[in-house]
């Protein structure tokens, strides 16, 4: 088991040499302001065996997780994908059916009763969907995706502290101190891939608690294990793509003195300024076609700082569940005036459930996946805001008893997306994220600069209306049903006997009369 | 005075009229972000560029209809410079609208030809219901495919009024490929189309041996050879082409739809609650029951002999009324035939019985479509009661004007099925 922790201060934050402190067996900090990111890397002997058996089968798996409240994105992570819980999927074998993996989301995730949220999924095959690859042989996509929404990380901590902890014979208390520490998280990425056969969670928090993080970190009881400590802080780089990083490292137990640092990489993503922001909103009413308005704040608008010569767009990238649906006819169309009227340039991308006619409960996957691209060249300079609207659907939703369901619709994340040079290394940054959805439908040498969300939660309710079905009273169901009965059946008596009397009166065969040269009607 | 004197007079009209709401469209489609331009349109012309890379058209989604469709539509996916592209555009929507004016057409010759009406007379009425109808032209230059029902079922019964039967069982056998109901129409005529029409005397046997043998003629036999031949022809020339998702898209989503949308049918609230499964006793299983059995049985076997397009728009009205799904572009279906039935029916006889079918028809229409309105629009929760009263209503309606469809059916006096040739 290896443990990566830094602590990113911000320029203006205040620090004092004795706020971290390295003897040889521990590491003491007291009262830190910074951002902080934890990276376990599990070999696969460290894991519990429900775990374990799903990895062996999967050629790689990732969670992102993020968290529903806003939350600030410092360099180097600065990226965002929308609240909630996605999962990459790759199994080993593509032919290979696994149950497995549902069975271990369900027990993982399970928010126990009532269920409002949680994993609900049999078999990645039907409920997952397939992501567009922008070319099967540099596939930088996993091969299926899911999302659910997930306020809390409990359930996952749960499952730890019962499988992970209570086997543990010492330092349970902190297993489980460890686990609870998700809670307050504001992302969780878990990666495993078939190549590397190890499990690395990376957890940052954005913020420390209040007063500062104070810990002490121990050196690890066992040989094999390690603890790399970093305090470090940003500055930009020489070359606009790259983010330059300075401060102290140490290996817990090994060094006897924190070792000043100094360097820079190129990084795929970067932060805007914090007035770069936007907002999303439904206008109401929303009815059944609710329309997503993005409003982009005027800072936004302007082209990111990247290389002269690089070639940008601000796009957009929703996570919609199966509850809200696009019409990709609608909004794929090249017609300029219907992208116009919404400040868009074109449809990038779309994946998964985009059925135009199915009801909820008659949809397996879990929604679908956007990729927009905002038309930022129309701005009116006079115009304060920018707003870039996509109109959307709604499904028929379950009967309930108030006649109005919610369905929940997370954030979607917005970023200019810029070319890089050719040559450029992404992959040598340690703080590097990929896979998150929107990032493998662009080449592997793209920039991305992320704008904020500008909202305390970021999850928009849309309230459907459905049919209200009372218990009791005139308009129960079993009252609905009988009603058409009675009036498809009284109906159908009524034309039954006109027919009977005509039948009665004047037979069944034609009436063999003169023709005349002008019906009945004399009026005319 | 005068505009009704001669046919071609009203047909131009009715062509530039067409014309014109085409060009309006063009320009609505250039200048707007709202399109003139019917969805059902878009998917028409993209399954017909589908064709043309030699793609099967049920690549398009909701692509419900024969690649016989695509196919005509061909010419919509040329590309072309700008004003090329325009008018190959609009290329479908020009050929719907002429079927239009052709179905138009057909009906004053019928009504001249069968039912002894003078040239005015008819071009008024087929003017006024179906030539001049905005509703009409709106729906086929908008790009709906609905008015090439018109000209089939308008051919259909030409045929059959003028005694042609293969011709008449060629037109039925590709119009059920087309849209299956007109299928209906298959068994009023062959019951209307007696021995005595073929000029036999009046038969005097009755033993149910001579009935059954006297049944069958030769019309009716080359009929329903006819119309069998054409249509299984059709769709094993298209199943070869297609495949399962032709009969998939074509004929089985019928019968496996899950969408039921809120629509004017008195289904339509029972089908939400079955297919969210809240309900135990499925009725609407057996909801072709009474829709067959008006449609197909009682009301051909009462009326056609009578008064064949009588029974022919009864058995439209029974059907749309009764079906498990309706929405206002099947109201198009029994239009092309009230020619017939409405100079001497009722309706018209007894203005107030007429003026107030025609309130309370629109009345239900409005008052579903307000409820409509708040679910769509306003998000409101108006499944039930509104939208399920309204539907009632609306349903109640339909029957208490179809009861009086019946009735003049019976009552028919106009001597329609005489055939005067010259």
């Amino acid at each position: 088991m290896k443990r990566r922790i830094t602590f990113i201060q911000r320029p203006d934050a205040p620090f004092e040499a004795d706020q971290a402190a390295l003897t040889s067996k521990s590491l003491t900090i007291r009262n830190l302001d910074a951002a902080r990111e934890d990276r376990i890397t599990f070999g696969l002997d460290d894991l519990p065996q429900e775990l374990r058996d799903v990895l062996q089968q999967s050629h790689e798996l990732r969670f992102r997780w993020t968290t529903e409240r806003s939350y600030d994105a410092v360099a180097p992570f600065a990226s965002r994908v929308s609240p909630g819980l996605h999962i990459h999927y790759t199994p080993l074998a593509a032919e290979q059916s696994s149950e497995a993996l549902c069975s271990l989301l369900r027990t993982v995730f399970s928010t126990g009763e009532g269920q409002e949220y949680g994993v609900d999924c049999l078999k990645p095959e039907d409920t997952f969907i397939t992501p567009p690859l922008l070319s099967t042989r540099f596939a930088a996509s996993a091969s299926l995706q899911f999302y659910t929404q997930l306020p809390s990380l409990q359930p996952l901590v749960d499952f730890i502290k019962k499988s992970a902890c209570s086997q543990r014979k010492v330092g349970d208390t902190e297993c489980n101190e460890r686990a609870a520490s998700l809670l307050t998280a504001d992302t969780v990425d878990i990666d495993y891939d078939s190549i590397s056969h190890a499990l690395t969670v990376s957890t940052i928090w954005a913020n420390a608690p209040s007063g500062g993080w104070t810990e002490d970190i121990q050196k690890p009881s066992s040989g094999a294990d390690q603890v790399e400590f970093g305090l470090l802080g940003t500055e930009l780089g020489l070359e606009p793509q790259e983010i330059k990083m300075g401060g102290l490292l140490a290996v817990v137990g090994q060094d006897k003195k924190m070792k000043p640092t100094m360097f820079s990489f190129p990084s795929r993503h970067h932060p805007l300024p914090k007035e770069a922001g936007y907002t999303v909103s439904f206008s109401t009413p929303t009815g059944l076609h609710p329309t997503m308005a993005i409003s982009i704040s005027k800072a936004a608008l302007e082209r990111p700082p990247a290389p002269s010569d690089a070639t940008c767009a601000l796009h957009t990238y929703l996570t919609l569940p199966s509850s809200v649906f696009g019409d990709q006819y609608q909004l794929g169309t090249t017609d300029p005036l219907f992208l116009e009227s919404h400040n868009l340039a074109a449809l990038r991308a779309v994946s998964g459930e985009t059925d135009l006619e199915a009801p909820d409960w008659a949809v397996e996957r879990w929604g679908s996946n956007w990729l927009f691209e905002l038309a930022t060249w129309s701005p009116d300079p006079a115009q304060s805001n920018f707003t870039a609207t996509i109109p959307l659907h709604l499904r028929y939703l379950d009967p309930s008893e108030s006649g109005y369901q919610t369905a929940n619709v997370p954030w979607p994340v917005a970023f200019w997306a810029c070319t890089a040079e050719d040559g450029t290394k992404m992959g040598v940054n340690p703080f590097d994220r990929t896979n998150l959805g929107w990032d493998g439908l662009f080449g592997p040498r793209t920039m991305f600069y992320q704008l904020h969300p500008e909202s305390e939660h970021l999850i928009e309710s849309v309230e459907v209306p459905v049919l209200k079905l009372t218990g009791q009273g005139m308009f129960k169901a079993k009252n609905i049903e009988l009603g058409t009965c009675v009036a498809i059946l009284l109906g159908f008596l009524w034309v039954l006997w006109r027919l009977v009397r005509v039948a009665w009166s004047s037979g069944i065969s034609s009436e063999k009369r003169p023709v005349r040269s002008d019906g009945h009607d004399k009026k005319d | 005075m005068g505009l009704f004197d001669s046919a071609p007079r009203v047909l131009i009209a009715a062509t530039v009229l067409r014309l014109v709401l085409l060009v309006y469209g063009g320009w609505q489609d250039a200048n707007s972000a709202v399109k003139y331009t019917d969805i059902d349109y878009m998917v028409f012309t993209d399954a017909a560029r589908y064709v043309s890379k030699g793609e099967s058209p049920y690549a398009r989604d909701t692509y419900r209809y024969t690649p016989l469709l695509a196919w005509m539509l061909l010419p919509t996916a040329w590309e072309g410079p700008a004003p090329w592209s325009t008018l190959t555009f609009a290329f479908g929507k020009a050929l719907f609208g002429l079927a239009d004016v052709l179905a138009g057409w057909l009906v004053v010759q019928l009504l001249r030809q069968c039912y002894a009406f003078p040239a005015e007379r008819a071009l008024r009425y087929v003017a006024a219901i179906w030539l001049w109808n905005p509703m009409v032209a709106n729906i086929s230059t908008r790009g709906s495919s609905e008015g090439l029902l018109g000209v089939l079922v308008a051919a259909l019964l030409w045929a059959t009024l003028t005694q042609r039967a293969i011709l008449a069982g060629v037109i039925l056998g590709l119009a059920v490929h087309f849209k299956i109901y007109p299928f209906i129409y298959g068994v009023s005529i062959l019951w209307w189309w007696d021995a005595q029409r073929d000029g036999a005397p009046p038969a005097t046997k009755t033993g149910i041996f001579a009935r059954i043998t006297g049944f069958v003629t030769a019309s009716r036999v080359k009929l329903t050879m006819a119309a069998l031949v054409t249509f299984v022809v059709l769709n094993l020339v298209m199943y070869i082409q297609h495949g399962m998702p032709f009969l998939h898209h074509t004929f089985l989503h019928h019968l496996t739809r899950i969408d039921h949308r809120h629509n004017f049918s008195p289904y339509s609230t029972l089908l939400y609650l079955t297919s969210a499964d809240v309900v135990t006793f499925h009725f609407e299983t057996v909801a072709f029951l009474p829709q067959l059995l008006l449609a197909v049985v009682a009301l051909p076997l009462v009326l056609a002999k009578k008064s064949l397009a009588t029974a022919m728009l009864a058995q439209t009205f029974a059907f749309v009324t009764f079906n498990k799904v309706c929405t206002s572009q099947y109201f198009i279906w029994y239009l092309i035939l009230l020619p017939f039935y409405l100079p001497s029916s009722s309706l018209i006889r007894k203005p107030t019985l007429g003026i107030s079918a025609a309130i309370f028809w629109v009345l239900g229409q409005a008052l579903w479509l307000s409820q409509g309105y708040n679910l769509e629009f306003l998000g409101l929760s108006s499944f039930v009661p509104g939208l399920f009263l309204a539907s009632v209503f609306f349903f109640s309606v339909n029957v208490w004007i179809l009861g009086i469809i019946v009735n003049d059916g019976g009552a028919s006096e106009d001597g329609n099925d005489q055939v005067q040739i010259k």
